[in-house]
C-alpha cells in the first residue's frame, strides 16, 4: 500500500516532464519568437509575420511578444549571455553597437547577395543604413522605420492670437515671436522648449551648424563648438521667456501632457507619437497639426534646417538556431511587401524608400488629417541621430550636466566637462 | 559526532527527511541570495565589458566610488532618508495600532483602508502622489494655498519622497504591531488600573515594553527598507528633473550605474558599499536592542 504515494509522485513527475516537453513543435512547422517593445506596434508586426506566414513559407509561423521598453534590454542581453535571445528583435539605435561590435547580432550585410546588387544602398537612404550598421560599417540589421522630429502646434490658439500657422519657412525668429504673441493673447505658454536631446536642443545644434560628434570620424565631441555652444545658449535661454515654463514645469508635466491639455500652443514631437495622440486624445483632433521645424535663421554653416532621424531596424542573434530560416524571414521583413504591410498598418514610416505616404493610410480614420507631408518632406533634411560605440557611457553622465546647466550653472564650464565626458573614451 | 552515531535507523531517516524537506529553502537560499551576492562582491573588483565579460580590476572601482563626489551626496541622501521615514513611520505605525485595537465602529474598514496602500502597485502610487505634489496643478498646493515645487525643489524632494514611502508602509507595520499589541494580556491592564494608573502611564509601563519585540522587527526591516528605497525615486524623479542629485539613493545610483551606464563593476561596488552599511547599522540596532527591548516580563 505504501507504494501508492510513491507512484502518484512518479506520475506527477512524468507529467511535468511531459508538459516542459510539450515546448517543442508538435505540428511541424518551425515556430519563431519576435520580440518589440512597443505595444502599439504589435498588430502591425503581427500582420507581416502572418503575411509571411501565407505568402512565403507555410511551414513558418512567428509570435510577437511585447516586452515594455525598461525591461527590454535587461532581458535581450541577459539572453544574449545565455545564448537564449529570441529569434528575431528590434535593435535600437542607443544599443546596436554594444551588441554589434561584441558579435552578438548576425551580419546580414550579404543576405539579398544572390537577388540584388547594393539592395540597401538602392532601398534604404544612407541614415537608414548607418542605424543599422556596427562600427565596422557591416550591416547587422534591416532597416525597418525612420522617424524625424515635428513641430506640433495647437491651431485654435494660433487662431485666438491671429498668428498665421507655422509653415515650412519659419525661423526660429517666428517661433519665439508667435509664442510672445500666443501668450500676450491667450495667457497659454508658447513654445514649450524642455531639456531633451532628440526633442530638444540636438536638433537647434544641427540647424545652428554645430554638431554633437564630428561628422567625419563620429568620435570627437563637440560640446564645445562655437556654433554648438550658441545654440544650446539659445535653447536653454528659451526658458527665461515668460511664454516658456522652466524644467521645474517640465520635470512633473510632460510637454506632451501640457499641450495635450491645452496649457501651451507647440512643442517638438516625434513622428513615432502622432498616430498614438491622434487616438488617446480624441477631444483634439482637428485642433493641433504639424509643421516643419523652424530654421535657423544665422547659421554658422549649411542652410540652417535639420530634424534628427532615428530608425530602427530588426536583428538577429549570430549563434540563432534557426538563423538560416530567420534569415529568409528578415529578408521579407526588409522587401517592398513585408515594409508596406509594416507602413500601412500604421505602425511606424517605413525605412523603404518610397512608401513613406503608406504611413498615411491609418491615418484616414480620423475626421482630421494631420498635414503629414510635412514629415515626409524633412526627411530631406534629416540629420542622423547622434550615437557612437561609447555613447551609452556618457549619455547619462552628460545628460546629468545639462540638468545643472538648467540649474543655473556655469553653461561654458558644464560644455567643458560635457566635452571631456563624451571624449573620455576616445582612443586614438 | 558522537551523537550521530548513537542515532537508530529511524532517527536517522528522520534526520534525513528532515533535511529533504528545508532542501528546497537552502537550495533557493544559496541559487538566488549567496551565490548571486558572492559574485556581485567579485564583480565590483572588475570592469564589464559587455554581456557578462568581466576583466579583473583590483580595487579601482572603490576607488573611483570614494572619490566620487555624486556617490557621498547619494550615501547622504540614503542616510537622509531613513531619518526620515524610519522613526515617523514607525511611531505612526504604532500610533494607528493602538487606535485600531481599541474599541471603535468600523474597526475592520478603518484596518483595510490602513492596508490599502500596500496592495496598490507601486507604480500606480507614485503617479498619483506624483499628481498630487505638482507644483502647478497639484491637489496639494491647491489645498495649502501654497506654491511648493514639491518634486523639483531640492530642499522639499526628498521630504515628498519619505511621505510617499511613510503613507505607504505605515498600514503594513501597523498590521504586524497590532498583532503584537493584541498578545498583550488583558490581566495587565487589570492589574495596573487597579494599582491606580491612567492611561498614559499604562502606555509606558506595559504596552510599549510589552510591544517592544514587535517594533524591533518593524524597525529593523522598515530601515532595511529604506536603505534600499529605489522604485519611489525611479518613478517620481524624471531624469531631467532638477532636484534629482539630492534626491537619488545609493540604489537608484547603482541602477544607473549598472543599467543605464551598463557599468556593472562600478554599480556592485555602490552595492556592497550599501550592504556594508545595512550591516553595520544592523548590528548597532541588535547592540542597542538590550536597552529597550524586553523579552519578558
Amino acid at each position: 500500500m505504501k507504494k501508492i504515494p510513491r507512484m502518484i509522485a512518479a506520475a506527477l513527475m512524468l507529467a511535468l516532464l511531459l508538459s516542459t516537453a510539450g515546448c517543442g513543435s508538435s505540428d511541424g512547422k518551425t515556430h519563431l519568437t519576435f520580440q518589440i517593445w512597443d505595444v502599439a506596434q504589435r498588430d502591425g508586426m503581427q500582420a507581416m509575420c502572418d503575411a509571411y506566414t501565407a505568402q512565403v513559407d507555410p511551414n513558418v509561423v512567428i509570435e510577437v511578444q511585447v516586452t515594455n521598453w525598461n525591461e527590454y534590454w535587461t532581458k535581450l542581453e541577459a539572453a544574449a549571455e545565455s545564448n537564449t535571445m529570441p529569434d528575431i528583435y528590434w535593435m535600437h539605435t542607443d544599443q546596436i553597437l554594444y551588441y554589434a561590435d561584441f558579435g552578438i547580432l548576425a551580419d546580414l550585410t550579404d543576405l539579398y547577395a544572390g537577388e540584388e546588387d547594393n539592395y540597401y544602398a538602392n532601398h534604404f537612404s544612407d541614415i537608414s543604413i548607418s542605424n543599422a550598421s556596427g562600427t565596422d560599417g557591416r550591416i547587422y540589421g534591416i532597416p525597418k522605420d525612420k522617424d524625424n522630429v515635428l513641430l506640433v502646434y495647437n491651431k485654435e490658439m494660433f487662431d485666438t492670437a491671429g498668428v498665421a500657422y507655422p509653415t515650412s519657412e519659419w525661423t526660429w525668429d517666428d517661433l519665439t515671436d508667435a509664442s510672445a504673441k500666443v501668450y500676450a493673447a491667450t495667457g497659454k505658454y508658447g513654445y514649450m522648449a524642455y531639456n531633451d536631446e532628440q526633442l530638444g536642443y540636438w536638433n537647434f545644434v544641427y540647424q545652428k551648424g554645430g554638431y554633437i560628434l564630428d561628422p567625419e570620424t563620429n568620435l570627437h565631441a563637440g560640446y564645445t563648438q562655437p556654433a554648438t555652444r550658441d545654440a544650446i545658449r539659445y535653447y536653454v535661454d528659451l526658458q527665461k521667456n515668460e511664454w516658456c515654463p522652466d524644467q521645474n514645469y517640465f520635470a512633473e508635466t510632460s510637454p506632451g501632457t501640457a499641450f495635450f491639455s491645452g496649457m501651451g500652443a507647440m512643442f517638438l514631437e516625434g513622428s513615432w507619437n502622432l498616430l498614438n495622440e491622434m487616438k488617446n486624445y480624441p477631444d483634439m483632433v482637428g485642433k493641433w497639426d504639424i509643421a516643419m521645424l523652424p530654421r535657423c535663421p544665422d547659421p554658422a554653416s549649411g542652410d540652417g534646417r535639420g530634424s534628427i532621424s532615428n530608425g530602427l531596424c530588426y536583428s538577429t542573434a549570430a549563434k540563432g538556431k534557426n538563423l538560416e530560416t530567420v534569415k529568409e524571414v528578415l529578408k521579407f521583413f526588409g522587401s517592398e511587401e513585408g515594409q508596406r504591410i509594416q507602413g500601412e498598418s500604421g505602425a511606424a514610416i517605413p525605412a523603404y524608400l518610397g512608401l513613406e505616404d503608406t504611413w498615411s493610410k491609418s491615418f484616414g480614420d480620423f475626421d482630421y488629417m494631420l498635414d503629414l507631408d510635412q514629415c515626409y518632406g524633412q526627411f530631406d533634411y534629416a540629420i542622423q541621430y547622434i550615437n557612437n560605440a561609447s555613447r551609452r557611457k556618457w549619455k547619462s553622465n552628460v545628460a546629468d550636466e545639462m540638468v545643472k546647466v538648467y540649474n543655473g550653472s556655469d553653461l561654458d564650464s558644464s560644455l567643458a566637462r560635457m566635452q571631456e565626458l563624451a571624449d573620455y573614451y576616445v582612443t586614438e | 559526532m558522537k551523537n550521530k552515531v548513537k542515532l537508530s535507523a529511524a532517527a536517522r531517516r528522520e534526520e534525513n527527511w528532515g533535511w529533504f524537506m528545508v532542501a528546497p529553502t537552502i537550495i533557493g537560499l544559496l541559487v538566488l541570495n549567496i551565490w548571486p551576492f558572492i559574485q556581485t562582491i567579485y564583480t565590483s573588483f572588475c570592469e564589464h565589458l559587455g554581456f557578462g565579460h568581466y576583466r579583473f580590476l583590483g580595487l579601482a572601482n572603490y576607488v573611483k566610488m570614494f572619490g566620487n563626489a555624486e556617490f557621498w551626496k547619494a550615501t547622504w541622501n540614503t542616510i537622509f532618508f531613513c531619518i526620515l521615514t524610519v522613526p515617523v513611520g514607525v511611531a505612526l505605525a504604532l500610533l494607528v495600532a493602538i487606535l485600531l485595537n481599541a474599541k471603535v465602529k468600523f474597526k475592520g474598514g478603518f484596518r483595510t483602508l490602513f492596508f490599502l496602500p500596500l496592495v496598490c502597485a507601486p507604480a500606480a502610487v507614485a503617479m498619483v502622489w506624483r499628481w498630487i505634489f505638482n507644483g502647478e496643478y497639484g491637489v496639494l498646493n491647491q489645498i495649502l494655498g501654497a506654491n511648493i515645487q514639491w518634486i523639483t525643489d531640492p530642499k522639499t524632494a526628498v521630504i515628498a519622497v519619505a511621505i510617499v514611502s511613510v503613507w505607504s508602509s505605515v498600514g503594513y507595520d501597523a498590521v504586524l504591531l497590532l498583532a503584537g499589541l493584541q498578545n498583550i494580556p488583558k490581566t495587565l491592564y487589570e492589574a495596573n488600573s487597579i494599582d491606580g494608573a491612567g492611561k498614559i502611564r499604562q502606555f509606558f509601563t506595559i504596552t510599549l515594553p510589552m510591544v517592544s519585540p514587535t517594533m524591533f522587527s518593524v524597525l529593523i526591516m522598515r530601515l532595511m527598507a529604506s536603505m534600499k528605497v529605489y522604485d519611489l525615486i525611479y518613478m517620481m524623479a524624471d531624469e531631467t528633473n532638477p532636484a534629482l542629485t539630492d534626491m537619488q539613493s545609493l540604489m537608484y545610483l547603482f541602477y544607473r550605474s549598472s543599467f543605464v551606464a551598463g557599468e556593472r563593476g562600478y554599480g556592485s561596488a555602490i552595492v556592497v558599499w550599501t550592504v556594508g552599511l545595512i550591516l553595520l547599522v544592523t548590528l548597532i540596532q541588535f547592540w542597542g536592542q538590550k536597552k529597550w527591548v524586553t523579552y519578558d516580563i
